[in-house]
């Protein structure tokens, strides 16, 4: 079995053209090293089909999956699946962090409002030496 | 003895037609109770008529219930307070019950103690699916959780001591709190009882709980009730 050139050079450039714009938001920290890796990962994964297509008959033998394709699609799968899970859990922690610190300006201009209020309200008694 | 410091907190969204009233009602009552509002992020004049009564909180953006009580429960837990009673800013609490409160836990000292409207079911009508929400979920609380009575856990009318106060200023639930908040607490082993409260109707405004509503919360809560129990909760 083997890959023709044409998907070759189609997969390729795909591969490079999205592995290039990933490494440029990566030194842009629009993205980090981890989220670059996992993103990679859907452009290398058909790329290594493409360019060793006897890798996915072993698979699926090892396997035991009758279809070559269901290796790459389940392994894309997989990656993807981990990569939302963990950026659900980090939309979730900063979603908290991001409650916390609104509670905590609040609470501090709160009590900045109190103080200068508490100020306001203390001095004309200021005379008698009280704060 | 010292008298116990006490804090009302008071959580309000656009309730401008009642937080006056609420707020005067209040001090009528000259019992010495410290009270702090909680507007989240209301729309309206709230804000600007609670300051001119009480030490308000404005809450930058809306935070929802939970995040409106938590933030209330973290200036008692600031400020030293030995108790904190959590009231409705629409006025459907009255500040007359929150001596039940009290005396019910000085009779019988708790971490919470919740005012509820079902202990002796007299006087308190709601729609019969909240009715149905609320038996279920407390029923799995009571189930659930050991020396656990609860009749109302929706109850958003509720004393906390010191304990409950320092636990929740660390980790207090976003979504649903009122029954969820309980489970969390029960989980940490803190002490949770109940005494019979009167509540009023709305003055104004509509609750967000309404028609089917009531039947997904529960779902919902009691989802978040069984995970609570079974995989166990980790204040941070």
């Amino acid at each position: 079995m083997h890959s023709n050139l044409q998907t070759v050079v189609i997969i390729s450039i795909f591969a490079l053209c999205y592995l290039y714009y990933t490494a440029r938001e990566t030194a842009r920290q629009q993205l980090d090293i981890y989220d670059l890796i996992m993103l990679s990962t859907v452009a290398i994964i058909p790329s290594a089909f493409v360019l060793f297509p006897r890798l996915a008959e072993h698979l699926a033998r090892l396997a035991g999956v009758a279809f070559p394709f269901v290796i790459m699609f389940g392994a894309l799968f997989a990656i993807l699946f981990i990569f939302i899970h963990r950026l659900t859990a980090k939309i979730h922690r900063l979603e908290r962090d991001n409650r916390l610190l609104i509670q905590e300006v609040s609470l501090l201009k709160a009590n900045e409002m109190l103080d200068s209020k508490a100020h306001h309200q203390q001095r004309p008694q200021g005379a008698s030496g009280e704060k | 003895m010292n008298k116990p410091r006490v804090l009302l907190i008071i959580p309000c969204f656009n309730e401008q037609e009642s937080i006056e009233a609420l707020l005067r009602e209040i001090s009528s009552l000259r019992e010495g109770y410290s009270t702090v509002v909680v507007d989240d992020g209301s729309k309206d004049s709230t804000y600007e008529k609670a300051a001119q009564l009480s030490p308000t909180i404005r809450l930058l953006i809306n935070l929802g219930i939970g995040g409106a009580v938590q933030t209330g429960i973290r200036y008692a837990a600031t400020n030293g307070f030995d108790f904190c009673v959590q009231i409705d800013g629409d006025g459907q609490h009255p500040p007359s019950e929150i001596s039940k409160l009290l005396n019910a836990h000085k009779e019988s000292p708790c971490s919470i103690m919740i005012g509820s409207r079902y202990l002796l079911n007299d006087s308190f009508r709601s729609t019969l699916a909240r009715r149905f929400g609320s038996k279920a979920i407390a029923w799995s609380l009571n189930t659930l959780f050991k020396r656990c009575n609860i009749t109302d856990p929706t109850s958003g009318m509720r004393l906390m001591d010191r304990a409950a106060i320092e636990f929740f200023a660390r980790s207090y639930p976003h979504d649903f709190p009122e029954p969820i908040s309980l489970a969390w607490a029960l989980q940490e082993g803190l002490t949770v009882r109940e005494c019979a409260v009167q509540m009023r109707s709305r003055n104004n405004g509509q609750s967000s709980i309404a028609g089917w509503k009531p039947i997904a919360y529960m779902l919902r809560v009691l989802g978040y009730i069984v995970l609570a129990r079974v995989v166990g909760f980790k204040s941070r």
